[in-house]
């Protein structure tokens, strides 16, 4: 998996570098409608990660090439800010890595927005992660499911993703930087709650059946939570109704 | 409104049944919400959404080109609205609002406009198309107190353009609208709005 430096031990008597056991997820805090520009958005602080989701349309699709007749076009800009922490980024425009992650979050929406509804127009994702500590994918599929919902766009479900990783031969969920720089494996999924289907599946290194199989009962329990995250900032939108947008500070 | 009604996400179950309710969907013989929704008694009302082009709405727009036979004319949705110069006896410029009638859309969502009037001078708010119904109310209720509490002629269209004219106090009617566009999910939001209103008069 690549790191810098001596391999430091990731877990200690069931504890994880950040003291953490096994099957906790970092806390998540997401804020829903942040944006005033945006047709609907989302903030989302997950451990150290900071990623920022805003999302437009369906408007007009262009260029005209791209449009279809039938359905809604989506399209996903996932982008590191250069200040975001991670060593070669922001240098210019996107590069191998960033166009990985928007293909594979734009397939994960395709599975689920409908878009038969809204025919030669497209539906933009914009994804700024502005802080990283590993799972910025993960962060960005469930800042944009809110974003989506956010914008009222109709979508068979509320999607949300979470890492597996292996480390120091045990599965844990929700790997932090170390622990996917350091780690045997590191696996992010995407999950449809509702039905269970898998929309996002990577995987990094190596793992036998048993433990793919543990990681996935790992990860489909860890979406649950941020699930009820996701559905909690959407409803705080409604419970305390604002005339401007939520100021991120004060 | 005055039902009980609950707030459901995205791929939320409200029936057990397989049910034709708009904006929500049927799978495996269970009926799910598509939006978030206030859902109520097998009406599922979206809080948040984009304006899907209906036959009779009656919408606010710009006349966005002018064209050989017609306008096109901008109508907050994705698709642009073409008003043939048959059916109407004035003469537009590009920049100028309109409030017509949606004649027919097709199943590539293209809209043809008629019964079109020009609007005279005023300012345009944009709101969620969705919200429009509570800021018209029932049987115009609420536009209604708006108008004789600013002075202001108001033009609620279905596509979520509001157009307002500058005679009253149409700075107050804006947030008036404002207002109800962030609490449209609300009970009793005509009698918090008519104290509003009232409030801000007297200043």
């Amino acid at each position: 998996m690549g790191g810098q430096g001596e391999k430091p031990a990731l877990l200690v008597g069931g504890r994880r570098v950040d003291g953490r056991g096994v099957e906790d997820v970092r806390p998540l805090k997401i804020v829903a409608r942040v944006l005033n520009d945006a047709e609907g958005s989302a903030y989302v602080e997950w451990g150290k990660n900071k990623v920022l989701a805003g999302v437009y349309g369906p408007r007009e699709c262009i260029p005209r090439h791209d449009q279809s007749l039938y359905r809604a076009v989506v399209k996903c800009r996932y982008n590191m800010a250069p200040f975001s922490g991670a060593e070669e980024h922001g240098r210019s425009g996107p590069n191998r890595r960033s166009k990985e992650i928007s293909k594979v979050i734009k397939e994960a929406f395709e599975n689920v927005i409908i878009s038969e509804n809204f025919p030669k127009t497209e539906i933009s994702i914009f994804v700024e992660v502005l802080q990283s500590d590993g799972g910025t994918r993960c962060a960005a599929v469930t800042a944009a499911a809110v974003a989506l919902a956010d914008a009222g766009i109709p979508m068979k479900d509320l999607i949300g993703a979470v890492a597996v990783c292996k480390i120091d031969g045990q599965m844990a969920v929700d790997p932090g930087k170390e622990e996917d720089n350091f780690g045997e494996s590191d696996m992010p999924i995407a999950f449809s709650p509702r039905t269970g289907d898998v929309l996002l599946f990577q995987m990094d290194g190596l793992l036998t059946r048993e433990e793919l199989a543990r990681g996935l009962e790992l990860a489909r329990k860890a979406s649950m939570k941020i699930r009820e995250a996701q559905m909690e900032a959407i409803r705080k939108v409604y419970d305390e109704p604002k005339e401007d947008r939520f100021l991120l500070i004060g | 409104m005055e039902r009980e009604s609950r707030i459901v996400m995205p791929g939320e179950q409200v029936s057990d049944k397989p049910e034709r309710i708009g904006y929500a969907f049927v799978d495996k013989g269970r009926t799910y919400s598509t939006v978030v929704g206030l859902y109520s008694e097998g009406k599922l009302v979206p809080l948040e959404g984009p304006y899907e082009p209906l036959p009779d709405d009656m919408i606010v727009g710009i006349v966005s080109e002018v064209r050989f036979s017609g306008y096109s004319v901008d109508t907050n949705s994705a698709y642009a609205a073409f008003l043939s110069s048959r059916e109407i006896r004035e003469r537009y410029e590009m920049g100028d609002m309109i409030f017509a009638r949606i004649q027919k859309t097709d199943e590539t969502r293209s809209i043809e406009l008629g019964e079109a009037k020009k609007l005279p001078e005023g300012r345009l708010v944009r709101v969620s198309a969705v919200k429009i119904p509570r800021i018209i109310g029932k049987k115009n209720s609420m536009v209604d107190m708006i108008r004789a509490n600013t002075g202001c002629e108001v033009i609620a269209g279905r596509n979520g353009y509001v157009w307002i004219t500058g005679k009253g106090d149409s700075n107050l009617a804006e947030k008036a609208i404002r207002m109800i566009e962030a609490q449209a999910h609300t009970h009793g939001l005509t009698d918090r709005v008519a104290a509003y209103l009232k409030s801000q008069k007297k200043a």
